[in-house]
C-alpha cells in the first residue's frame, strides 16, 4: 500500500505539488495520469526518497522509503530510463544494484532474461537503444522481486510487443497481490490496464477512484482526462 | 564558411560554462598577478605577469575542452553535423571560432594582469614578453582543443591536458634538460626572456606548433572520417 | 540490508567503471615511468659531471618526486566515483543518471557516502601498494641502493597523501555534482606550480592548505619553502582535518539535497 498524504513542494517560489493525497492499493494497478509537468514525476521522486517535500508524507506500507531495510526488496522502481552509467555493461550495472540490497546474484541473469536483454548483458549501456534502456530499468525494478512497483512512463520507447509484454507483466503482478503505481500521459495505455485512477493537473489531484467512477459521465477515458485536467480545448 | 564560423561563435558565446571560463581566467589573472606583485619586493610588473602564466594555462585548456565536450555530452554533435554536413567546413568553422575566443581570453587575461601589476608594483620594462605570454596561452588552448576533439570526452581530455601541461613538466625539468621539448616548456620560450634551459623563441614556437600539428592532425583526421 | 552490502555494492560499482582502471594506471605507470626517468638521470648526472643540472642526487628522491602523478590518479579515482553518478547516459538509451538507481537502492545517504569513501580509500591504498614498491624497485635497479632511512615512513606518508587527496576530490565532487571543477582545482594544485605554492610565497598561512600540509608526509625537502612548512605529522593531521571537514560538509549537502 502506498499512502500519499498532503504532499506539498515548492521550487523557486512555484508550487510543484499542492496537497497531493491518494492511495495505491495492493492487488490493483493504479494509473497516475496527468499532462506533462503536472507533478507526476515530482510525486514519485518524493515517494522514493529522492526529493524532499515541504509538507506531507509519502509512505510505503506505513514507512518512509528511506527507512526501508532493503528497499529494493519492497519497492521496485523505474524513473527516467535505465539509471545506469554509460560505460558499464548491463550485467555489471545490475550486479552492483543487487549487491547493495543483498539480492542473490542469480537474480541478475534471471531478470535480464525476463526483460529480454540476455543477449545484451555484456553490452555497454551507452550503446543501448531507448527501448533497451527502458528494459534495463525494468530489470532493475524487478531485481528484488518486490511487492510494490513504481514505474514512471514504463512503455516509453518500447515497441508494440514490449508494451504488450509489460501490460501482461503488471497485470500478473497485481493479480498476485502486488501494488502497482504506473504514471503515464498516454491514455490508451492506462485505459488498457489500470483498475484505479489518480488524475493530477497543475500539482493538484483532480480525481481519484476506480476507473469507471472517474470516467462516469464521460464517453471515454480521454474525454474524462481532458474534462478533468481542463486541457485540450 | 562565414556562416559556420558565426554559428560556432554564437555557440561558444551562449555556452555559460565557456563564458564563465573566459571571465574567470581574466579575473584569476588579475588576482594572482596582484598577489605576486604585492608579495615580491622590487618585482617588475611584467615579471609578475609572467610568473602566473603556468597556472593561468588552466583557463585556455578548460575553454578548449569545454567547447568540444559540450558537443559530445549530448546530441549536439548530431545537430552540428546535420546543419553543416561538410565536415571540413564544420571543423574549420569550429577551430576558427575557438581561436577567436581563446585569443581574446588570453589577451584580455594578460592585459588585466599587466594593468593590476603596474598599479601595484609599478615598473617600466617593455611589455612585449606579455604579448608572447598571450600567444603561448592561446596556443596551449588550441592544443587542448585538439586533444578534446580527438578524445571526444571531457574527463580524459581534461586530465590528459592538465597532466601534460602542469603536472609532468616541473617533475621532469628537475632531472632532465629534455623537458624543454614538452609543449608548455617550448611555448614558454615565447615569453621567458633569457633562459638557457629553454629553447630560442623561434624554435620554441616551432616545437609547440609541432605538438599542435600532430595532435590536431590526428583529431582532424578522426573528425573527418569517424561516424558522428 | 547490512552496511557491508552497501560497501560491497560500491566496490563492485567502482571496480566495473573503466575510469577506475585508468586512474590506477595513471598512478602506477606514471609513477614508475617518472621514477625510471629520474633514476636514469640521478645515475648519469654525476658521472657526466653535470650534477648541477639535477635538483637532487639521492635515489630516494627519484621515487618521491614522482608522487604528484599518483595524486593525479587518486584525484581521478575520487572524482569519477561520484561524477559517474551524475553523468547523463547517452540520449539514445533514454538519458537518465545513475544517481537515481543508487539512491533508490541505498536511500540512507550518509551510509552511502561512508561506503563510497571507504571504497575510494581502499582502491587508492591498493594502487599505492603497487605503485610505490614498483617505483622503488625500479630506482633501486637503475640508480643503486635507496637509503632505507625514513623510507617506510615516507612511503606510507605518500599513500596517505594520495588517499586523503582522493577523499577530498570525492567530497568536492559531491558539491559540484560533476567532474570538471574538482578535476581542475585538484589536478592543478597537485602540480608543483600550484596556486598554493604561489600563495606560500606571500603568506606562511598557505602551509596550512591541505596540499602543502599533506605533502610534508612524503616530500621531505622537495616542498617549496620547506624551512617554513609544517612538520610531517602535523601536516598530515592538518590535511586529514581538511578532508574530514569536507566529507562532513558533503554529507550534510547530500542528505539535504534533492537527488
Amino acid at each position: 500500500m502506498l499512502t500519499i498524504d498532503g504532499l506539498t513542494k515548492r521550487r523557486g517560489g512555484r508550487a510543484v505539488l499542492s496537497e497531493v493525497t491518494f492511495r495505491a492499493r495492493p492487488g490493483r494497478v493504479t494509473g497516475f495520469l496527468g499532462p506533462n509537468g503536472a507533478g507526476k514525476s515530482s510525486t514519485l521522486r518524493v515517494l522514493l526518497g529522492l526529493d524532499r517535500a515541504d509538507a506531507g508524507t509519502a509512505l510505503v506500507d506505513g514507512r518512509r522509503y528511506r527507512d526501508l531495510v532493503a528497499p529494493l526488496r519492497t519497492v521496485g522502481s523505474m524513473l527516467d530510463g535505465a539509471g545506469a552509467h554509460r560505460s558499464r555493461t548491463a550485467r555489471n550495472h545490475l550486479a552492483w544494484v543487487a549487491r547493495s540490497n543483498a539480492i542473490p546474484r542469480r537474480r541478475v541473469d534471471e531478470v535480464l532474461a525476463q526483460v529480454g536483454l540476455a543477449d545484451a548483458a555484456r553490452t555497454r549501456v551507452g550503446r543501448f537503444s531507448l527501448g533497451m534502456g527502458q528494459r534495463l530499468g525494468l530489470a532493475a525494478a524487478l531485481l528484488g522481486d518486490p511487492p510494490v512497483l513504481v514505474l514512471d512512463e514504463p512503455t516509453n520507447g518500447l515497441d508494440p510487443a514490449g508494451i504488450r509484454w509489460i501490460r501482461g507483466l503488471l497485470r500478473a503482478r497485481a493479480d498476485a497481490g502486488a501494488t502497482v503505481l504506473l504514471s503515464s500521459h498516454l491514455m490508451g495505455e492506462v485505459a488498457e490496464i489500470a483498475d484505479d485512477l489518480v488524475v493530477i493537473a497543475g500539482g493538484r489531484v483532480v480525481a481519484t477512484g476506480p476507473v469507471d467512477e472517474v470516467t462516469a459521465g464521460y464517453r471515454t477515458l480521454e474525454d474524462a482526462f481532458f474534462g478533468l485536467t481542463g486541457g485540450g480545448r | 564558411m562565414g556562416g559556420a564560423v558565426a554559428a560556432e561563435l554564437v555557440k561558444i558565446w551562449t555556452l555559460p560554462a565557456a563564458a564563465a571560463t573566459a571571465l574567470g581566467t581574466a579575473l584569476a589573472a588579475a588576482l594572482l598577478t596582484g598577489v605576486v606583485a604585492a608579495s615580491a619586493d622590487g618585482i617588475d610588473a611584467v615579471a609578475a605577469v609572467l610568473a602566473v602564466v603556468p597556472p593561468l594555462q588552466v583557463g585556455p585548456v578548460l575553454l578548449g575542452v569545454l567547447i568540444v565536450a559540450s558537443e559530445y555530452s549530448g546530441t549536439q554533435a548530431r545537430t552540428t553535423l546535420t546543419a553543416v554536413p561538410d565536415r571540413t567546413v564544420a571543423l574549420v568553422g569550429k577551430t576558427t571560432a575557438f581561436l577567436v575566443a581563446v585569443t581574446a581570453t588570453s589577451a584580455a587575461s594578460c592585459a588585466a594582469g599587466l594593468v593590476v601589476a603596474r598599479v601595484v608594483a609599478g615598473g617600466t620594462a617593455s611589455p612585449s614578453p606579455v604579448a608572447g605570454a598571450a600567444a603561448h596561452l592561446a596556443l596551449i588552448g588550441l592544443l587542448a582543443f585538439a586533444l578534446a576533439l580527438l578524445l571526444r570526452a571531457l574527463v580524459p581530455a581534461l586530465v590528459g591536458a592538465l597532466g601534460t601541461l602542469l603536472v609532468v613538466p616541473p617533475m621532469l625539468a628537475s632531472v632532465t634538460e629534455h623537458a624543454r621539448w614538452l609543449p608548455d616548456r617550448a611555448g614558454s620560450a615565447l615569453y621567458l626572456p633569457d633562459s638557457a634551459a629553454v629553447l630560442a623563441p623561434g624554435v620554441g614556437l616551432l616545437v609547440l606548433v609541432g605538438w599542435i600539428t600532430v595532435v590536431g592532425g590526428a583529431a582532424a583526421w578522426a573528425f573527418l572520417l569517424r561516424d558522428a | 540490508m547490512k552496511a557491508t552490502d552497501t560497501v560491497l555494492a560500491e566496490l563492485r560499482k567502482s571496480a566495473t567503471l573503466p575510469a577506475t582502471a585508468v586512474a590506477a594506471g595513471i598512478a602506477v605507470l606514471g609513477c614508475a615511468g617518472i621514477a625510471l626517468l629520474n633514476a636514469v638521470h640521478v645515475r648519469d648526472a654525476p658521472a657526466a659531471g653535470r650534477a648541477d643540472l639535477v635538483g637532487y642526487t639521492a635515489p630516494a628522491e627519484a621515487v618521491f618526486s614522482a608522487a604528484p602523478l599518483g595524486a593525479v590518479g587518486a584525484v581521478v579515482l575520487g572524482v569519477t566515483a561520484v561524477s559517474s553518478e551524475y553523468a547523463i547516459n547517452s540520449p539514445g538509451a533514454g538519458g537518465g543518471r545513475q544517481v537515481l538507481a543508487t539512491l533508490t537502492a541505498i536511500p540512507r545517504r550518509p551510509e552511502l557516502l561512508v561506503a563510497k569513501a571507504l571504497v575510494v580509500a581502499l582502491l587508492v591504498a591498493a594502487t599505492a601498494a603497487v605503485a610505490l614498491p614498483v617505483s622503488l624497485a625500479i630506482v633501486h635497479a637503475v640508480a643503486g641502493p635507496v637509503a632505507a632511512d625514513g623510507l617506510l615512513a615516507r612511503s606510507v606518508g605518500a599513500g596517505i597523501y594520495w588517499m586523503l587527496t582522493a577523499l577530498m576530490a570525492m567530497a568536492v565532487t559531491v558539491f559540484a555534482r560533476g567532474g570538471v571543477l574538482p578535476l581542475i582545482v585538484l589536478i592543478t594544485n597537485s602540480s608543483l606550480v600550484s596556486v598554493s605554492v604561489l600563495l606560500a610565497k606571500v603568506t606562511p598561512l598557505a602551509f596550512w592548505l591541505p596540499d602543502l600540509a599533506g605533502m610534508r608526509l612524503f616530500a621531505g625537502d622537495l616542498v617549496v619553502g620547506a624551512d617554513r612548512a609544517l612538520d610531517a605529522p602535523t601536516g598530515g593531521l592538518v590535511m586529514a582535518a581538511w578532508t574530514a571537514a569536507l566529507l562532513a560538509a558533503a554529507a550534510a549537502v547530500l542528505v539535504r539535497r534533492d537527488a
